[in-house]
């Protein structure tokens, strides 16, 4: 069933830019090596079970924790293990496994078992869990093996974002062309027996109406499917925006969307769902679309997962003048050297401009590629590419009240007010009236903000200094939900529910 | 190549110890020409173009046609007026942002030009200087710059010659073309006789009245501009204005005599100019919605108020002012509304 006009208040819509990727899928093959970091995804790091001088298969298991709720790390490569070490990756340190490639291709296949829809519910979750596919979502895929904080009865809504509402509007159709389709809604159907409880709600932009009917057709006679069709207005991919405009619900902020019963994937997860499942394939590889003018070609890459991103070198323009950005040019993080490995829930790696010069008095060009949520530049009027780089343009100045802040939250709070109060040390309990806690970090605020202050960074700072005195999310949103899976004690069986 | 090796010069001047004072200005002036250097320093990796700098230019381009009209109606002594303007109050914004080491604050753009064309035109240069002086030490820099003073500062420094000055400032006026120099505004002949102008002699300028607030199809295109752009929200000029046709359609009914008909009303005085470019001060005008409503409201009955039954014509001047220092006020009352405790 199509479901029309859910919408939320605020947001931004970022419009053609420069540095969209283009429907073209191509293979960066084999890297000669891979750094794979024992924790990706949502889960706790896991122990390596290989050593150094180990030879490894690609789907060959080299991390397993089976008490911790994480999900395993295959080796993606068949070669020798040459070192364990421990890396700098995303916002920690993690230890990782490198392994020089023997120059294969080939891979193992999860287990021996046969056709899926005859398999047992446990040999299903078992294919999902021992693939690595587990790890995909910001709270897992709930299975029996603690791949998540619930389990999969507890599962009330499936929801698939098929839509990215980022700076580049990256729409991952080459992932449903032709039978991906087929296999994007097998993948449902395997999502649903291992939760035979839950609704499925899938999202796709609202301009892709073919793609829409064309599964809504496919659908016919399928209870529990629904599709919404949605307009792309950032932050509408973060699980806090997506969860309660889909749902009409209140989102418990702090806490996983598993926390109220529900699962949010991407439509990549899904059909990593239907390959580990029905075709018996490990997850070893993961398809990222090259974002922004950093890139050769703007397209879709099928990665080995691990490669770092040096191994894709000769697609990237000129490394020593761009930023590398992962998956957000809003939220995502930056990595400053190319040995950066691929991660299994990576979706996109944008490279941008590292802008240092201003331009001679650019505050008052007319701007034909520069984008404003004002409308003061010609941008706003004309249909020129929009380009990105990260310099400030601008200086810092006092905040002037614009409200643009408030115009764009996702969330419905007042982002100039939680700053002037951080930033006059202001640490009370008003903040937490002020509803500091449901600020779900989109950095909206601090975008559009003329005075270029980094409210986010406040909002952030503010939490922290809140969270130290004793008032947190468990105090502040904690008593207003029924939320599942938080005090359940590690030692409850696997997988069932309360 | 060309902009680098000027950046590089420019950077080297800054370097000579004689420059080291004057910090304020050099940066200023770095800024303005070379934009800035600084990148982002992690997420959100780009930011928005709009800076304070366009954002205040913005504003002075919709005022662009009341100063055209200004300059096209009073000639010499409209370009000395908005010169004196801005060179008396440059003057204090310059010395208080060296003494702070601060960068100039781009807000005196608008402020400047506001504070001359609200005045009459035959406003002596000397009392100019006094006002804007004035406006921008106690309507602005005294409480700590941009972005923290109450009321606007161009009709801090206006009240205070209206005050201060009241021989010059009320009877000094004149219709662009003729030659009487001591005509009344229509203000002032409708409470002795009630007699009204034409609506297109006020729509075009041809009235007698301050030097920008007369030729009103400018305004109504800058003030459409501004809320068009994003520049200002469109919530205070429009409920203002709407209030007050509102409430002096009813007054009208009631006391003739005293309230004047609502399409006089909104064609006379500063009361667009106001409207559009004064009462939308953000930072002097409250910054939830619903105290935009308030302030809009409240500022629309005041105007009408003041106009029918004070000594002053100034109506728009006073009830803004009078509302800015209420801001913080309905602020308070609309956020604490807002997030009643316990409320999610």
């Amino acid at each position: 069933m199509i479901v029309r006009g859910r919408r939320f208040k605020g947001g931004y819509r970022f419009k053609h830019f420069e540095g969209e990727p283009k429907d073209t899928l191509v293979e960066a093959g084999v890297p000669e090596e891979v750094v794979i970091p024992l924790k990706q995804g949502f889960g706790y790091e896991v122990p390596s079970v290989v050593k150094k001088g180990d030879t490894v298969k690609a789907g060959q298991i080299i991390g397993i924790d089976e008490n911790s709720v994480s999900t395993p790390v295959q080796a993606t490569i068949n070669g020798t293990v040459k070192e364990l070490k421990k890396i700098k990756y995303i916002d920690g340190t993690t230890n990782s496994v490198v392994i020089k490639s023997d120059g294969t291709t080939d891979w193992q296949t999860v287990d021996h078992e046969g056709e899926w829809s005859r398999l047992s519910e446990e040999a299903l979750e078992r294919r999902l869990y021992m693939s690595g596919v587990t790890s995909l979502g910001r709270s897992g895929i709930p299975t029996r093996y603690r791949s998540s904080v619930i389990g999969p009865g507890e599962v009330e809504h499936i929801v698939v974002q098929g839509l990215s509402t980022d700076v580049h509007n990256t729409s991952f159709s080459v992932l449903l062309d032709g039978e991906g389709v087929d296999r994007f809604l097998e993948g449902l159907k395997i999502l649903k027996r291992v939760m035979p409880k839950a609704a499925v709600h899938v999202t796709f932009d609202k301009s892709r109406m073919s793609l829409v009917k064309l599964i809504n057709e496919k659908l016919t006679g399928q209870d529990g499917i629904n599709i919404y069709p949605l307009e792309l207005k950032y932050p509408q991919e973060l699980d806090e925006v997506i969860v309660p405009t889909i749902l009409n619900a209140r989102y418990p902020y702090g806490y996983l969307p598993a926390h109220m019963g529900v699962i949010v994937l991407n439509v990549q997860a899904v059909l990593r769902v239907y390959d580990a499942v029905a075709g018996n394939k490990p997850m070893i590889e993961r398809v990222i679309a090259l974002r922004g003018p950093g890139f050769t070609e703007n397209q879709y890459a099928t990665v080995r997962v691990g490669s770092p991103l040096q191994s894709m070198k000769g697609w990237i323009k000129d490394e020593r003048s761009l930023r590398f950005v992962v998956d957000n040019l809003l939220t995502g993080f930056s990595c400053t050297d190319s040995s950066l490995p691929i991660g299994r829930s990576f979706n996109s790696i944008i490279a941008i401009p590292e802008q240092v010069s201003g331009g001679f008095l650019s505050f008052a060009a007319p701007g034909f590629t520069k984008d404003s949520y004002s409308r003061t530049f010609v941008s706003s009027f004309v249909g020129f590419k929009k380009k990105v780089n990260t310099n400030i343009h601008g200086e810092e100045r006092p905040c002037i009240f614009c409200g643009y802040c408030e115009d764009v939250c996702p969330v419905g709070i007042t982002p100039h007010l939680i700053y002037h109060n951080v930033e006059r040390n202001k640490i009370e309990e008003k903040l937490a009236i002020y509803r500091i806690f449901n600020c779900i970090d989109c950095n909206l605020c601090t975008y559009v903000c003329p005075s270029k202050i980094q409210i986010a960074s406040y909002i952030k700072e503010g939490k922290k200094k809140l969270r130290d005195s004793g008032l947190d999310e468990s105090t502040v949103i904690f008593p207003n939900f029924h939320l599942k899976g938080i005090q359940k004690s590690i030692d409850t069986d696997k997988g069932t529910a309360k | 190549m060309k902009n680098l090796d000027l950046k590089g010069s420019y950077e080297k001047l800054l370097k000579l110890r004689a420059m080291k004072n004057f910090q304020a200005i050099t940066h200023t002036l770095g800024g303005i020409l070379f934009g800035s250097s600084k990148v982002t320093p992690g997420a959100p990796h780009i930011l928005d173009f709009l800076e304070i700098k366009r954002f205040m230019s913005a504003a002075v381009i919709a005022l662009v046609p009341s100063t055209a009209a200004a300059i096209y109606f009073f000639g010499l002594q409209a370009v000395s007026i908005i010169v004196v303007s801005y060179v008396a109050g440059g003057i204090v914004e310059v010395l208080f942002a060296l003494s702070r080491k601060k960068e100039i604050e781009e807000g005196f753009l608008v402020t400047g030009l506001i504070f001359a064309l609200t005045l009459p035109p035959s406003t002596p240069l000397w009392v100019v200087a006094i006002g804007v002086i004035f406006g921008t030490i106690f309507g602005k820099e005294l409480f700590g710059g941009t972005g923290r003073n109450i009321f606007n500062p161009a009709l801090v420094g206006r009240l205070f010659i209206t005050i201060s000055f009241p021989q010059i400032m009320t009877m000094s006026w004149s219709v662009p073309f003729a030659d009487a120099v001591t005509s009344a505004t229509p203000l002032v002949v409708y409470k002795s006789s009630q007699a009204m102008p034409q609506v297109l002699d006020s729509l075009l300028g041809l009235t007698a009245g301050s030097m920008g607030e007369t030729f009103r199809i400018g305004i109504i295109l800058g003030g459409l501009f501004l809320i068009f752009s994003r520049i200002t929200n469109w919530r205070i000029p429009i409920i203002y204005l709407a209030t007050v046709a509102a409430f002096s359609w009813v007054g009208n009914i009631f006391v003739p005599a005293k309230i004047a008909p609502p399409v006089f009303q909104l064609l006379s005085g500063g009361l667009l100019f106001g409207a559009m470019f004064m009462a939308t001060d953000p930072v002097t005008s409250p910054y939830t919605k619903g105290g935009k409503v308030a302030f809009g409201i409240l500022t629309g009955a005041f105007t009408v108020l003041i106009r029918a039954f004070s000594g002053f014509t100034e109506g728009v001047m006073f009830s803004i002012v009078l509302m800015n220092g209420f801001t913080p006020l309905i602020d308070h009352i609309a956020i604490s509304s807002k997030y009643k405790t316990g409320k999610r």
